[in-house]
């Protein structure tokens, strides 16, 4: 049973993907229409039903998140399904003005001109002008995160004025408690993801440097622990603590270590302005922790293995390791810039010169971009193996291309993608 | 997913225009001549067609036929089929906290036009 759920979990999102937008859609399909207008009209409610299941992947529940197939993701089709969503609902004005376009042009203009209408059609215009504004920021990488993650939330307010729109229409029978789920599902993410009601507090124990711009951080729990295995990652948050005042955002970690009184160990990077703030963290500091999420290296097989790590990247296989977790023999192939940013390159010599199984590849590759033509095995090698990869996703993109040129086929290959943007 | 974005916001705000150079540009079609407005249809009359099938409504003192129209309201058929059959200008013209119609469905009553409302008629 638990074999069939883990199947059927990869297609847990793509069918509610499916069935809440074409429920919307049977549910209200129009009768008697011309064919135009009850395109538009189902385009509407499609785009709606999308747009809810792009809200209801937002969840930052560790559970969901496990019957979902992991958070990662649920990030990637609340990105797909909100896209999708905004393409049918720029479908919907145009094809009710190609309805009006057989009896004039005129009147086919009339229909999207705001200056034409009133509330109904003007709340439908601001909806679709704030999706837009909010996926075009969304696409812009360079904002600086903590003005990213609020003009994101403006998407939210996008939803909740385009069901608006459908009430002020005359259609609040199916609406009104659609509108009442958005609002929950946003009001539940705001409290319980955001403001952080669902996670736990935590103390950081310790915190040492690991190599530039590297630090380790060991996290005591105040109350009940988590239940995180080392490799997953969790949300963290840091406040206030003497000398040290966090940024208070939640940014995703993986675990290095879970020691056994519950202490949990994660590695964190200087990539931003509030990690970059983290270097300094010292005992002391207040912290709230939601997880563990991601299944990883959740899944041992006993068959041979080749790991990749970028970077900070080599945190799941170190926590791997730590937990003494090799079955089978094993290559990590560990490329980092120079020796001085290599986080846990001594330990994990150490490591490796303690289990037969494992093999380490340390390489650094100065600041240009590695060869991994040179640097992956053969094809000879590679097939039949399992093949992990954790790094940054330019790294994580081609060392999938290359691995797919050699044979190595995509159920093989397994990746965790930490972009949460 | 960004070349998607930028592909499907490009192809709107060209139709959008595309829609707004052919209402402006494009020749006005004649509207429809309207019914002549000497035939009084008093309000037993018009109560007789109160199905959506066949439903008149007096708005400003004209009545109009609007069966043929009454699928292509954007609103739910409960809140504009109740009024078949009936003298319907205050919710012609306080539809949405108070707001009056668009200038757009102005527009399209003459068309639907079959005679002037006669209420105090015997």
């Amino acid at each position: 049973m638990a074999s069939v759920m883990s199947a059927l979990r990869p297609l847990a999102i793509p069918l509610l993907a499916l069935a809440v937008p074409l429920g919307f859609a049977v549910w209200a399909f129009p009768e008697g229409l011309s064919g135009i207008r009850t395109a538009a009209i189902v385009a509407g409610w499609l785009g709606c039903g999308l747009l809810l299941v792009s809200l209801l992947l937002m969840l930052r529940e560790p559970r969901l998140a496990a019957w979902l197939g992991g958070l990662e993701r649920m990030y990637l089709w609340h990105h797909r399904t909100g896209v999708v969503a905004y393409m049918l609902l720029l479908a919907h004005p145009l094809l009710l003005a190609a309805n009006a376009f057989a009896d004039s042009p005129a009147r086919a203009w009339e229909t999207l001109a705001p200056a034409a209408e009133s509330w109904p059609v003007w709340s439908g215009w601001l909806a679709l002008v704030l999706l837009m504004l909010g996926l075009a920021l969304t696409f812009m990488r360079r904002l600086p995160y903590r003005a990213w993650r609020w003009l994101h939330a403006a998407l939210g307010a996008a939803v909740l004025i385009g069901l608006y729109h459908l009430i002020l229409l005359g259609i609040d029978e199916p609406v009104a408690p659609i509108l009442t789920v958005a609002a929950l599902i946003l009001g539940w993410r705001a409290v319980r993801g955001d403001w952080g009601l669902a996670a736990r507090p935590y103390v950081v124990a310790s915190a040492h440097r690991v190599a530039e711009g590297v630090v380790e951080i060991a996290l005591r729990p105040l109350g009940d622990p988590l239940v995180v295995a080392p490799g997953q990652f969790i949300l963290t948050a840091f406040f206030k603590g003497p000398d040290f005042r966090g940024c208070g955002e939640f940014h995703p970690f993986t675990v290095s270590a879970v020691e056994p009184d519950d202490v949990l160990r994660i590695g964190v990077k200087a990539l931003g302005d509030c990690t970059r703030r983290i270097q300094s963290i010292g005992p002391g500091v207040a912290a709230r922790v939601l997880g563990g999420f991601g299944s990883f290296l959740a899944e041992p097989h006993a068959t041979r293995q080749f790991w990749f790590a970028g970077g900070i990247g080599v945190t799941p296989f170190l926590g791997l390791l730590r937990n003494g977790g090799l079955i089978a023999p094993t290559t990590l192939l560990y490329l980092y810039h120079t020796e001085d940013d290599a986080a846990f390159l001594p330990e994990l010599r150490a490591i490796a010169a303690a289990t037969p199984l494992l093999t380490l590849q340390a390489v650094a590759t100065a600041r240009g971009r590695p060869d991994l033509d040179r640097l992956l095995p053969d094809a000879p090698h590679l097939i039949g193996c399992e093949c992990y990869l954790c790094g940054p996703p330019s790294l994580v993109a081609r060392l999938k291309r290359i691995l797919r040129q050699r044979g190595v086929t995509p159920r093989h290959i397994h990746f965790e993608n930490f972009d949460l943007r | 997913m960004r070349t998607l974005y930028v592909a499907s916001t490009t192809a709107f705000w060209a139709l959008v225009i595309a829609f707004w150079a052919a209402g402006t540009w494009a020749p006005h079609a004649e509207q429809p001549p309207a019914a002549p407005a000497d035939r009084a249809i008093t309000a037993a009359e018009l109560a007789r067609h109160a199905r959506p099938e066949d439903c008149w409504m007096a708005i400003r003192g004209s009545v109009y036929d609007l069966t043929p129209y009454l699928p292509d309201h954007p609103s739910r058929p409960q809140v504009i089929e109740p009024w078949c059959g009936k003298e319907a200008t205050d919710a012609y013209n306080t539809k949405t906290k108070g707001r009056p119609h668009s200038k757009e469905a102005d527009s399209l009553l003459p068309q639907y036009r079959i005679g002037r409302f006669v209420p105090d008629a015997k």
